[in-house]
């Protein structure tokens, strides 16, 4: 019994969380300011009917701009993904299943690459590249596929000694028939809860990068760089910096929560 | 005019040969089996025909023909056609014949598809007449998942699939040793059935005198890497030349005449 609340809670949970991103990624839409409008004789404006959450210290309507600033981050986050599912996933179940020389070289390579923290790697890059967005995602990119790849390689090669596999082989389908229909599906629940678990620390990457100024640039209405743009006037109106670091936190919370969810369900170990 | 010649063949391992002088000729329509305790070279003899040794073993002498084809020369796409069209497979663990996610009909369909150009119906067709050849209620297992089908049905199911394209060549690597008898009797009764229909010949590999009684033309007899004694049933069984098929002979526990007749 206790199992089938779990089950039905879980269900629920999943709704919940993937109805928050869906809010979060539309919310602009709801915002009843244009984030980018500067107007001076509004500035540092304490919460209020007029503005929920104040305004800034170029009188921007701070509500609107966290509106418009989960965008960017939850948006920016979800492409990275995308982009490093796109390389890792192709290129795990390659050199999973063709292995020989390639798979060595390029295990080396991935080695090299996880030798460091996803941290160090993106801050290194971003501070090569120069700040600005599309460095941004480029370094996190380049930090993240590594693991990609390693799980869709593992999962390939613990799956294609199975006999099934062989069977298919031995029916005489192709390799890619084989990759696509028999190894696939087993690779995507997996990804998909790295996918999600990853999801929070990209977005925590993201603000923290722009919050050290190599992200966003002003005036994107970035988390990070919200909160880096509002450090000066912490004393006077602290607000400014709460609620972008609520904002950031209750998204990683979720998205934590969501992949745990996840993991439970696809019943992925480690 | 033989099908399946095998001759003088060895296959290394890391340098060291562990299969040798194998030679086996095989006619069409004929039911060959080959014989021998485990682990004395049958299924890697077997894997050789059909390209699938592992990748640390190799044909280190000698040639296989089929259908007047060499297949030791034989490129990686040429093997690819040829499995499952004119050479095909039934194995011993039919629990994992079939990848366990995808539907029966769905894996049949996938292998006629790779192996011809037919239209959907066509393929459809295919399908229930093989799953009907084995006695299985063709629209059910078609529409089933692997893990819905009990063991025997499962492996009847998979030699639907292995005749489906109407191959030249069936290999049986031990296909009823993971069957209870009464099943394993009806699978081999339905692989006989067939034989018949298709006349295709049949490489029939297990350890199983009984087995080797019932239905083969041929026997060989095979020990450590080596094939010791080769001819036909009568003779092999009833008259064998070599010790080993002797010992294998009289290891075989036997029941009075009367019982004998009853069981085989």
């Amino acid at each position: 019994m206790f199992r089938q609340m779990y089950w039905t809670h879980s269900r629920t949970l999943l709704f919940i969380l993937f109805a928050f991103f869906l809010v979060i990624l539309t919310a602009p839409l709801l915002a009843p300011y244009d984030p980018l409008q500067i107007n001076m004789n509004e500035r540092l404006l304490k919460p209020s009917a007029e503005h929920f959450f104040g305004t800034d210290y170029l009188g921007r309507d701070l509500f609107s701009r966290i509106l418009a600033g989960g965008q960017v981050t939850v948006g920016t986050s979800i492409l990275v993904l995308g982009i490093v599912l796109l390389i890792g996933v192709p290129l795990g179940m390659f050199s999973g299943f063709v292995g020989g020389r390639f798979d060595r070289y390029l295990m080396r390579i991935i080695d090299a690459f996880l030798a460091f923290p996803d941290f160090i790697v993106a801050i290194v890059l971003s501070g090569i590249l120069g700040p600005g967005m599309l460095n941004l995602i480029f370094a996190i990119v380049v930090a993240k596929w590594g693991s990609y790849v390693r799980l869709v390689r593992s999962t390939v090669l613990s799956e294609k000694e199975k006999d099934y596999i062989l069977m298919a082989v031995v029916n005489g389908l192709s390799t890619f028939q084989i990759i696509r229909k028999h190894l696939l599906p087993h690779v995507v629940g997996n990804v998909f809860v790295l996918a999600t678990l990853d999801l929070g620390k990209i977005i925590l990457l993201i603000a923290s990068l722009s919050y050290i100024g190599l992200g966003a640039q002003p005036p994107t209405p970035e988390w990070g760089a919200m909160l880096n743009e509002s450090t000066p006037y912490f004393h006077t109106s602290p607000y400014l910096m709460f609620i972008p670091g609520i904002a950031i936190m209750f998204t990683v919370l979720v998205s934590n929560l969501a992949g745990d969810v996840l993991r439970d369900r696809f019943d992925v170990k480690g | 005019m033989s099908l399946l010649t095998i001759d003088q063949m060895q296959i290394n391992f890391r340098n060291k040969p562990i299969v040798e002088n194998v030679n086996i000729t095989a006619r069409k329509g004929e039911w060959f089996t080959l014989i021998g305790e485990s682990g004395s070279g049958k299924s890697i003899t077997a894997s050789a025909i059909g390209g699938l040794l592992p990748k640390e073993m190799w044909i280190a002498a000698g040639h296989i023909q089929f259908d007047n084809k060499d297949m030791t020369h034989l490129s990686k796409k040429e093997f690819q056609n040829l499995r499952g069209k004119e050479i095909s497979y039934v194995f011993q663990d039919y629990q994992s014949s079939f990848t366990p996610f995808i539907k029966i009909g769905k894996q049949m369909d996938e292998m006629i598809q790779a192996h011809s150009s037919l239209t959907k119906n066509e393929r459809k067709e295919i399908a229930f007449q093989a799953l009907e050849d084995v006695q299985l209620p063709a629209k059910r297992v078609y529409n089933s998942y692997p893990f819905q089908l009990s063991g025997g049905q499962l492996q009847r199911a998979s030699i639907a699939m292995a005749i489906m394209l109407n191959p030249k060549l069936l290999i049986a690597d031990e296909p009823t040793t993971a069957l209870d008898s009464m099943t394993a009797a009806h699978v081999l009764e339905v692989i006989a059935n067939i034989k018949e229909k298709i006349n295709c010949a049949i490489l029939f590999i297990t350890h199983d005198l009984r087995l080797a009684r019932k239905y083969s033309d041929t026997v060989a007899v095979m020990k450590k890497g080596e094939i010791v004694e080769t001819g036909t049933k009568t003779n092999v069984i009833h008259h064998p030349r070599h010790p080993y098929t002797k010992q294998l002979l009289s290891a075989a526990p036997t029941l009075p005449n009367k019982m004998h007749e009853v069981i085989t």
